[in-house]
């Protein structure tokens, strides 16, 4: 059996690279979640340095759950996820399907379609909520500030002056600080994974069956009813695979966090650990477990269906 | 049938306008930083040069004074090259050994692999923080190439397993009947042959190292800081300087997006870890 020998020890080191990146980090994170460490602690200076002896138990746990910042993290963190989910997958049934067919210029639509995705999420984000979203310099701002010209311009019209004095004044949104934060990110981040979503559908429906298809409109299903009980079924396993992938890379999302609000805005999960990681070590540990909880969930689905395909 | 004809002729002009404008719609974001990189600070502010401007090549020229933008960049490409070569090398032996002597293991080995891939990296952060201080790599680039390396190294072995996966195993076979070695085997049968799968890989590989976003800006502060982190610490200009934010932003993308137009394909792949086809 020294043939099995050669294969083992081709494996070894990422096995053994691997092993180390998730077993070494994630067991400090644990034992930290149990201790009592804070790092600018004047008052109890053995705080400040991890130590068994600073055993918390289940406290820092107990600490984090009852803090309401942590459960407006984890909500902010679905609001956001969820708010993706939709967008993109919706978005990208609609784009799949309306270049799943042959038309002038289809290579430089694929091309266009396609780049947002390999924007860096800092970019991506620096270049959203300043040159688009400002309310004031930004696309946004400019667009609000024409549509109010225009309406002030018709009051002084003849006629229809006074239903148009009538209108109020649209004010631009500021999407730095509080609940806007969030849609911003939402958008930005539906932007760069559009692409994704209508990559893989439209390699899922370039394996659709077309003989069905063409059977279906000589019996005279409409185009709805040919999506609804045809397309729609056959992209079932796609848009599983969409949702589980961006649900594991979103809910780990903090760049766009960071830039958009700096904190003023809606903390998502782990932008408050990023917080919690200035001074209380041990309660950032503890959300961070929960954390890694949250994603388990999404994560074991996701495995499953993967591992079925895997030796086909 | 004179409805469908109507119909079929009304979306042959219809269809391709839409799919057009969606694109053009989706693009634009893009376009309209490219564009801003042309125009002075002063004229990107301006409403009424939104299309019409005359195009200067200063915020180009001033990168360097600006913003410190090579000194950014190299090590964005020193980190990423190194960790893209790494990463293939650790991940070609692997990858070959678990497609042509697969045990009963290997599936096992495969997911577990995945599975790493899913950890939240926040929840690690401050033990990365406290152990790479304590060892003194905190900021290098050492560091930033190790965990470049590991975060993409089961979609690496993923993708490179389901190429190799795809080889007649008879040829692989061959030459060991012909008395080569292991590593002769990889270097002269398997690379040739598997080629345009590695080259993909690898691409697909920089691409992610390049726009990595968390580890990068969270484990460096000048050392090692990369493009992400430069765009980070400049995310609000307060308008005052669109027009070489703009610049240097499209310097920090422009060539990836470019390289990632050629990898579409693998992307599914590599990103769905073979279970969309």
């Amino acid at each position: 059996m020294a043939n099995r020998t050669v294969p083992r020890l081709l494996q070894t080191p990422a096995v053994v690279l691997l092993l180390f990146w998730m077993l070494v980090p994630l067991s400090m994170t644990l034992f930290f979640s149990f201790i009592r460490y804070v790092l600018n602690n004047l008052r109890r200076p053995e705080w400040t340095s991890p130590s068994i002896e600073n055993w918390r138990g289940f406290g820092n746990y107990q600490y984090v759950w009852n803090q309401d910042s942590f459960w407006l993290a984890i909500q902010n963190s679905l609001i956001i996820v969820c708010g993706i989910l939709f967008l993109t997958v919706a978005f990208g049934i609609a784009i799949a399907i309306l270049i799943n067919r042959n038309f002038p210029g289809r290579g430089i639509v694929r091309v266009m379609l396609i780049s947002p995705f390999f924007v860096m999420p800092a970019v991506n984000a620096v270049l959203w909520i300043n040159m688009l979203l400002d309310p004031v310099l930004g696309l946004q701002g400019i667009a609000v500030a024409g549509i109010n010209d225009i309406i002030s311009g018709l009051r002084e019209a003849p006629l229809v002056g006074g239903f148009f004095s009538l209108w109020p004044e649209f004010s631009p949104i500021s999407f730095r600080g509080a609940q806007a934060s969030s849609y911003a990110v939402i958008m930005m981040v539906t932007w760069q994974w559009t692409p994704f979503a209508v990559l893989i559908f439209m390699t899922s429906l370039q394996s659709e069956d077309q003989q069905q298809k063409e059977a279906a409109v000589l019996d005279g299903a409409s185009a709805w009813n040919q999506f609804r009980f045809l397309t729609l079924p056959h992209l079932g396993r796609p848009i599983a695979i969409v949702v589980m992938i961006q649900a594991i890379f979103h809910l780990s999302l903090y760049a766009e966090i960071e830039i958009v609000s700096r904190g003023s805005g809606n903390k998502n999960l782990p932008y408050y650990i990023g917080e919690l990681v200035n001074n209380n070590i041990g309660a950032a540990s503890a959300t961070g477990i929960f954390a890694v909880i949250l994603a388990n969930i999404v994560a074991i689905f996701l495995l499953r269906m993967i591992g079925k395909t895997l030796m086909e | 049938m004179a409805i469908v004809a109507q119909q079929t002729k009304l979306s042959k002009i219809l269809w391709p306008v839409l799919a057009w404008a969606v694109a053009l719609i989706i693009f634009f974001p893009i376009a309209y930083m490219v564009m801003t990189s042309f125009k002075t600070d002063a004229d990107a502010v301006k409403p009424e040069l939104l299309f019409t401007f005359t195009p200067t090549l200063e915020n180009y020229a001033n990168m360097t004074e600006n913003y410190d933008y090579w000194r950014f960049a190299s090590n964005s490409i020193i980190t990423s090259v190194a960790a893209t070569l790494f990463t293939l090398f650790v991940a070609i032996p692997c990858a070959y050994a678990m497609a042509f002597t697969p045990s009963r293991g290997t599936k096992d080995i495969l997911m577990w692999m995945l599975s790493t891939k899913m950890l939240p990296a926040a929840a690690v952060l401050y033990p990365m923080i406290y152990m790479t201080k304590a060892a003194g790599l905190y900021d290098t680039h050492f560091l930033i190439i190790m965990v470049l390396s590991l975060i993409n190294l089961p979609i690496v072995i993923w993708m490179l397993f389901t190429y190799f996966k795809d080889i007649p195993k008879d040829i692989i076979e061959a030459a060991k009947m012909d008395g080569v070695n292991t590593w002769g085997e990889v270097r002269e049968v398997l690379i040739p042959l598997a080629w345009g799968g590695i080259a993909s890989t690898a691409l697909l590989c920089f691409i992610f190292c390049w726009n990595e976003a968390y580890w990068t800006v969270r484990l460096t502060t000048t050392e090692a800081a990369t493009l992400s982190k430069l765009i980070e610490g400049n995310r609000a200009p307060e308008g005052l300087f669109f027009g070489r934010l703009s610049a240097v932003s499209t310097a920090a993308v422009g060539p990836i997006v470019v390289l990632g137009w050629f990898c579409q394909k693998q992307l599914v792949q590599g990103l769905t870890f073979g279970a969309v086809k």
